[in-house]
């Protein structure tokens, strides 16, 4: 087993840590790379979805609560609904502003929302590259506002969303996560500036 | 034995006239060849006797004699010197064992349950260094570790379990929506290099997996 400690004095000595990373099990070997069907996408997709939905319920909640503090008199019923919170719509929208910004910041910082990563499954664009900001904001946009285009991924030849002919992007299934900076080979000098993306 | 004929005229079938003279002389002949005869047979039968008498007695005395002699030839000699020193013992053992399938023979001919029940164990273990031993085989196989590795694999195995059947129901659909539009096959091939192969090579992977640095990526 790996320490920080013995991570760090590797990386400082400039040579390859030897780390212990997760194996990839045998069978899984042959597929890692190919672009994922639509079972486990729209399954990673389910996850994030209702990861959201329980933020923005527990929002309202939170809401509600506060209300209490503000004005605590019980005048606008013992339910609470009238007046309390905001109208349902705005939670929608809420929760549709904190889906997009949720899938732009992962995609575009590890390629993964937590679904994906529950599901092995990783977003590259054109290049095979982690999308970039401005790629991953429109990818969470159109995958947010058209969600539907996932089905494309049913009967298309190579697995694609309408979202991924748009914007030429790929799911792929990466079931490891590599640590930024291993991916170099051994002896190799370690790029100026820490230790980041892998093109980036 | 020697052989004696007695040959004999045919009398005279016409009665002569009485000859004495010749009735005397076939009267003497007859005597002598009878007289030859008995002394032949007499001869004979003596030799008989004796050379009887005489092998019994050599072989009686033989009896005696050679046991007397062979064992004290026999002290005065060491005999396992002799072969020792005569004898190429080593090809005669090879060639015994050779012709002999000894671990059949020992199957064949020998109880080994009752040796092995016969055999005191307790002595045996109570020579074998129990204790170090075991010292030896936890640090070999780094008991630590394994405990961690199965701990943390547990979590790891029912994600890859969710992820095996994610891909299994990735195929089956795609199997039966291209089974009904008639495509064969799909293409899957993404761009890139997945992280689960950019991972430190191990020693048996090739050079290949490991990604290639990237250029920066040129803004278009």
């Amino acid at each position: 087993m790996t320490t920080f400690r013995q991570y760090r004095e590797a990386m400082a000595a400039g040579t390859e840590p030897a780390l212990e990373l997760p194996k990839l099990p045998s069978d899984a070997i042959a597929f890692q790379g190919e672009r994922a069907g639509f079972v486990s996408r729209a399954v990673a997709a389910s996850i994030d979805v209702g990861l959201i939905v329980l933020v923005v319920f527990g929002t309202m909640a939170v809401l509600w609560l506060l209300s209490f503090v503000f004005d605590p008199s019980t005048a606008a019923g013992i339910t609470g609904g009238e007046g309390r919170v905001p109208p349902a719509i705005w939670f929608v929208l809420y929760g549709y502003v904190l889906n997009v910004l949720y899938w732009t910041v992962f995609w575009a910082t590890s390629g993964r929302t937590i679904g994906n990563l529950i599901m092995g499954l990783r977003v590259v664009n054109f290049r095979g590259d982690r999308p970039r900001w401005i790629g991953a904001l429109l990818r969470a946009l159109f995958c947010t506002i058209f969600p539907i285009g996932l089905l494309w991924a049913i009967v298309s030849g190579a697995n694609r969303s309408v979202q991924d002919v748009v914007l030429r992007t790929s799911v792929i299934y990466d079931w490891v996560i590599g640590i930024p900076g291993l991916s170099r080979k051994a002896g190799s000098p370690r790029p100026p500036g820490p230790a980041s993306g892998r093109s980036e | 034995m020697r052989e004696v004929v007695l040959v004999t005229r045919p009398a005279s079938s016409q009665p002569s006239a009485p000859d004495p003279l010749g009735t005397l002389r076939e009267v003497f002949s007859s005597s002598v060849g009878m007289a030859a005869y008995t002394a032949t047979t007499l001869a004979s039968l003596v030799e008989q006797t004796v050379s009887y008498a005489v092998t019994s007695a050599v072989n009686s005395a033989l009896d005696r004699l050679v046991p007397t002699i062979a064992d004290a030839i026999i002290d005065r000699i060491d005999l396992t010197d002799v072969v020792i020193q005569q004898v190429d013992l080593n090809r005669i053992v090879t060639s015994a064992l050779d012709s002999l399938d000894l671990t059949q023979l020992v199957l064949d001919r020998v109880d080994v349950d009752a040796i092995v029940a016969a055999a005191d164990i307790d002595a045996v273990i109570d020579r074998v260094p129990i204790i170090p031993l075991a010292d030896y085989v936890i640090d070999e196989i780094d008991l630590p570790q394994i405990i961690r590795d199965s701990t943390s694999g547990i979590a790891g195995d029912a994600m890859n379990t969710i992820r095996r059947q994610g891909v299994g129901a990735d195929r089956l659909v795609a199997r039966l929506v291209d089974r009904a539009t008639f495509r064969k096959g799909r293409k899957l091939d993404a761009p890139g290099e997945p992280e689960s192969m950019s991972t430190p090579p191990r020693p048996e992977e090739p050079e290949s997996m490991s990604t290639p640095p990237r250029p920066e990526e040129a803004s278009p």
